[in-house]
């Protein structure tokens, strides 16, 4: 009876989380749901005073991953400002394994959770300039970053150019909240920091591991609202895996990266403005008007098949560029390289190689901060 | 009027190209092509065949009038090593076209290999070949879903694209590759994944290196593991290898299969099933036994159990790149440890 009660009150005390009081044998709480994990059988932890852990930070930019539902159903509707976050400290609570693979330092650089916009270039500033300081830190081996899923892409890539490291930084997040069932945080979190603490992951640039997947930060992208293998490597797929056996590595990426980017270690606190055209049948020139007249120094063109735009938006981009825009087109299919052709060197608009547009976006914001010359953007296209 | 400016324009800058590359034609590097025969030298009844082409074969004289854009690229030369289907590819060809291919390559003027193959086995010898040339130069083997005969054949760009890459000096270092479709995938990681499409050839688990683009070639990726110069796989003294198989596993497999390769004289067999007492049996007579997976995609894990038992695990080598891995191995050791170590590290 003893035991039973004993088993009944871990097994409430874990269903219920932090934002829970156990009064008389009930959960009290107006949350009811915390993750679910479970408690019979936790891998064996090493004593860490017989094994020297690699020292990991992991630091928390927020997501899926750190935010609540009111069911454990509710995979949907949750987060958001109804219901309190997880906090970095939350996760080692829930995820005691952790200890056993890693010295885990938690760091919490998420935005106000009032913050009126969610995502500001603010944070891109902020977390780059703590990377770079925690790169240079030989006490830490590898860092860890969780962050929402939907533009986590683009801050990787942004940190993939900006910070000046060998170490591993691999952004991890999740497709269902911390309190969902079968949530698969808990599993990216704990494959994450495999793969921050793994010798095989230096020199590999800004990595993404979810699904058991390492990408990179370059060529990952979200590719479904809501299933668990979201994330893919666009045309060039995955560096390796992290397989319940070993974290494992077949390739390595060839772009310029991290230690090898020009842009990494500048401390940049404001980039130049530059906004995305789609194109689609009929998509009129007023928008891309409406960009150079707010000041755009830059404008990417996510073009129909290998880069094309209506007429009205072709009239639309020389007017930009005989304001000095520089132009760069990536393709709508969201697979395949946009061409060097002559006609596009006419037009002079600058090949966005296989890039997605929201990181042509990026790269693009980084070059104009060292040259507004043409070639010498479409040098930094072909490198980067 | 306008047809024969057309005509004109056309033909002053074909001859403008033509004639740059006879001034050129000393500089050009030199590819040497290896013909083996497959799809992209078959002929058909008529042009809508693309099944059952068997109404001739296509010579390496005929591929390459074919395409005079080639001389624009490189010197070609060639070396007919067979002209067969990939289902009648032997290890007797296997050998000396690895040891034509080494000697040709170890010449300081060649530039990098082309090899034409049929499509059905041509990732075996691509990881044969990738585990065999002892060069960072670039081979590239190339195939074609659609025969020599066929309306849209994919042959021709193919073979462009495939002389292309290996008159490249950017792509030394990546190992054996594959072209078709415009993909550069690597020999390792590559397989055929449909049977008549002709993007068929896909590397599930990693994606491919590159692309040859009509503006350039584009690589994005280098493998890790052994290849090529780095593989400790020698053949050039070797006129056989030892006997592999495959058995393929599903509800109710039983050890049939197995009981008969290794009373067939199997040296080492490649298993996606698991019948431990036949594994017994065999492991009793010498046979090394190495488990690889029918998914096609994701590795097969180290476990205690497996490695108790003296099996090897393939990682994520299909069953058919575990049996070209598992035979060279076997020229070297019969240790289950040492072989796993090889399939953790090629």
């Amino acid at each position: 009876m003893n035991n039973f009660l004993t088993l009944f009150f871990t097994r409430c005390s874990r269903w219920c989380g932090a934002a829970t009081l156990v009064i008389g044998g009930s959960c009290v709480s107006f949350l009811s749901v915390a993750q679910e994990i479970p408690i019979y059988a936790p891998p064996p932890a090493i004593p860490a005073a017989e094994v020297k852990l690699p020292t990991i930070v992991l630091m928390s930019m927020g997501g899926t991953i750190a935010s609540r539902g009111d069911t454990r159903l509710n995979v949907n509707n949750y987060g958001g400002k109804d219901y309190p976050r997880v906090n970095p400290e939350d996760w080692i609570k829930d995820l005691p394994d952790l200890k056993s693979i890693a010295n885990v330092i938690i760091e919490d650089q998420r935005a106000p959770q009032d913050r009126v916009a969610s995502e500001t270039f603010e944070d891109f500033a902020r977390v780059a300039k703590r990377l770079n300081e925690l790169a240079k830190d030989d006490k830490v081996a590898g860092i860890v970053v969780t962050h929402g899923t939907n533009t986590m892409a683009e801050t990787a890539f942004y940190m993939n150019l900006t910070v000046s490291t060998k170490k591993p930084i691999v952004f991890v997040g999740s497709q269902r909240p911390w309190t969902a069932l079968s949530g698969d945080g808990p599993r990216n979190l704990y494959d994450a920091i495999r793969v921050a603490a793994s010798k095989d992951a230096w020199n590999k640039g800004v990595l993404h591991c979810m699904n058991q997947v390492i990408n990179t930060a370059r060529d990952v992208s979200k590719t479904s609202a809501y299933r668990l293998d979201t994330f893919e490597g666009v045309d060039v797929g995955a560096l390796g895996y992290a397989d319940p056996d070993q974290v494992k590595f077949y390739r390595e990426p060839l772009r310029r990266h991290t230690a090898k980017s020009e842009f990494a270690g500048t401390d940049f606190q404001t980039l130049p403005k530059v906004e995305v055209a789609y194109a689609y049948r009929d998509a009129p020139a007023y928008i891309i008007d409406a960009m150079v007249a707010n000041g755009v120094k830059g404008i990417v063109i996510d073009g129909t098949g290998a880069g094309s735009l209506t007429t009205g938006q072709t009239e639309a981009i020389k007017r930009a560029q005989e304001k000095g825009v520089i132009v760069v087109a990536t393709a709508r299919t969201h697979g395949g390289r946009v061409q060097d052709t002559p006609r596009r060197r006419e037009a002079k608009v600058v090949p966005g190689d296989n890039l997605m547009p929201e990181k042509a976006r990026i790269l693009l914001q980084l070059a104009l901060t060292k040259t507004s010359d043409m070639k010498e953007v479409a040098r930094i296209f072909n490198e980067y | 009027m306008s047809r024969t400016l057309l005509y004109v324009t056309s033909m002053t800058l074909f001859l403008s190209l033509f004639s740059g590359a006879l001034v050129t034609a000393a500089e050009l590097p030199n590819v040497k092509l290896f013909t083996t025969g497959g799809t992209i030298q078959s002929k058909g009844a008529h042009r809508q065949k693309l099944m059952e082409y068997s109404d001739g074969r296509v010579s390496p004289e005929e591929l390459l009038s074919d395409l005079p854009e080639l001389n624009a690229i490189a010197k070609i030369s060639y070396i007919e090593e067979s002209n067969i289907g990939s289902g009648s590819m032997s290890t007797k060809i296997l050998l000396k076209l690895a040891k034509d291919i080494n000697e040709w390559l170890a010449k300081p003027e060649a530039a990098g290999a082309v090899v034409t193959h049929g499509t059905g086995t041509l990732e075996e010898t691509a990881y044969f070949l990738n585990l065999t040339i002892k060069s960072n130069k670039p081979v590239v083997v190339v195939g074609a879903m659609r025969p020599y005969t066929a309306v849209s054949r994919d042959g021709p760009f193919n073979l462009l694209n495939a002389v292309r890459v290996a008159a490249s000096s950017d792509a030394r270092g990546f190992g054996v590759m594959i072209m078709l479709n415009d993909e550069i995938n690597a020999a390792r990681d590559t397989t055929k994944g449909n049977t008549y499409r002709v993007d068929t050839f896909v590397a599930r688990d990693m994606g491919p290196l590159g692309y040859a683009d009509a503006d350039r070639i584009v690589f994005y990726r280098k493998p890790i593991y052994r290849h090529t110069l780095k593989s400790e796989f020698d053949v050039s003294k070797l006129t056989d290898l030892p006997r592999v198989d495959v058995t393929y596993g599903y509800q109710e497999s039983d050890g049939t299969a197995i009981n008969a390769f290794v009373a067939a004289g199997a040296k080492g067999m490649v298993l996606t099933d698991n019948n431990e007492e036949a594994i017994k049996q065999g492991q009793k007579k010498g046979v090394v036994f190495v488990k690889s997976d029918r998914k096609g995609s994701g590795r097969v894990v180290e476990s205690e159990k497996q490695a108790g038992m003296g099996i090897v695990t393939s990682d994520n080598l299909n069953p058919h790149k575990a049996r070209i891995l598992l035979r060279l191995a076997l020229t070297k050791t019969t240790d289950p440890k040492e072989i796993q170590r090889i399939f953790n590290e090629y």
